[in-house]
């Protein structure tokens, strides 16, 4: 009985065939990576470690050089900028602490002015009250 | 004449390594139904199954120069479809798994296998089996493999592959007609 069952179940557990989509679906995905991998590494064999770098390669035939000139011409341009920006909001920032200078003097005078005129009447008072 | 012969999947898989994609096709229409199964009884729908495989095939790609032979090979890629599939089932709740008693294209079609009772009971142990257990099974009546390469594929002692398969054949025979009698004649063999 138990060779029997041990039958039965390998008559059961037959593997079954997947849908024909998914193997062309396999061979469609496996092709495109196996050729990038095949142009990282013409001809040899490879590892895992070599393949994930492999989908990378476009990438990195980018030349270098190119990358590092791109900037050099808005560099300046960018630097000058940004000067120009910070001396005239430190322009604009002394100008504005010059005419709260100029007001706050403004201010002290008229008070000192004020204060004079009020001693003036004080010392006046004081001499007539004296005379009489 | 010599020429003309077809090349075996171990040159195929030579092949493969160097980059020809013919290679890498014989070698999935070599496999994918052993991948392709192993991930249906595993994680139980059609879906799951397919995401899993290409999975595999995809990671097999990156990994083809550390692959020595066609029967090493087949040992990783059943090793990695098990893995993958129980490390996915772990992640599932106690519901989803009970998704593999629905799944019709689960076993061998009916044309191929005409046992409804054992079938039904099949279905129903798969779908209560723990994930390494269910793995077992399936890699030794699936597969034919035997409890030492199942126990390597696996990661676990012969011993505990052993007690997988003890216990769910005893599952398997309470659910079928005339299980006591089955069950004395077994022990009488022994």
């Amino acid at each position: 009985m138990s060779e029997d069952l041990d039958a039965r179940l390998r008559d059961a557990l037959r593997p079954v065939a997947p849908r024909s989509e998914l193997t062309e679906a396999l061979i469609a995905r496996l092709g495109g990576n196996q050729n990038l991998n095949a142009g990282h590494e013409p001809g040899g064999r490879h590892d895992g470690k070599d393949a994930a770098p492999a989908i990378a390669a476009p990438v990195s035939r980018v030349p270098p050089t190119r990358r590092l000139q791109r900037p050099v011409w808005w560099l300046p341009l960018g630097l000058a900028a940004s000067l120009l920006l910070a001396v005239g909001i430190q322009g604009a920032h002394e100008r504005e602490q010059r005419e709260k200078g100029m007001e706050a003097r403004r201010q002290v005078f008229e008070a000192l002015r004020v204060t004079n005129q009020k001693l003036d009447l004080v010392a006046r008072a004081v001499r007539e009250e004296s005379k009489s | 004449m010599k020429d003309s012969a077809p090349p075996t999947l171990d040159e195929w898989l030579i092949r493969a390594g160097a980059g020809d994609p013919a290679g890498l096709a014989a070698l999935v229409h070599a496999h994918q139904r052993a991948v392709y199964s192993l991930a249906l009884r595993m994680l139980g729908t059609r879906e799951a199954a397919e995401d899993l495989a290409q999975e595999v095939f995809m990671e097999l790609s990156s990994k083809l120069g550390s692959i020595e032979s066609n029967a090493h090979l087949s040992f990783w890629l059943r090793r990695v479809t098990t893995h993958r599939a129980i490390d996915q089932l772990r992640r599932r709740s106690r519901f989803e798994m009970t998704s593999l008693e629905a799944q019709e294209d689960l076993l061998a079609s009916p044309e191929e296998f005409q046992d409804p009772v054992l079938q039904r009971s099949l279905r129903t142990l798969l779908a209560t089996l723990s994930p390494p257990a269910r793995a077992v099974l399936l890699l030794r009546y699936q597969e034919d493999l035997d409890p030492v390469d199942i126990a390597k594929t696996l990661d676990m002692s012969v011993n505990t592959v052993k007690s997988h398969l003890k216990r769910s054949l005893d599952t398997l025979r309470q659910g079928l007609p005339g299980a006591a009698p089955d069950l004395r004649e077994m022990r009488s063999d022994e």
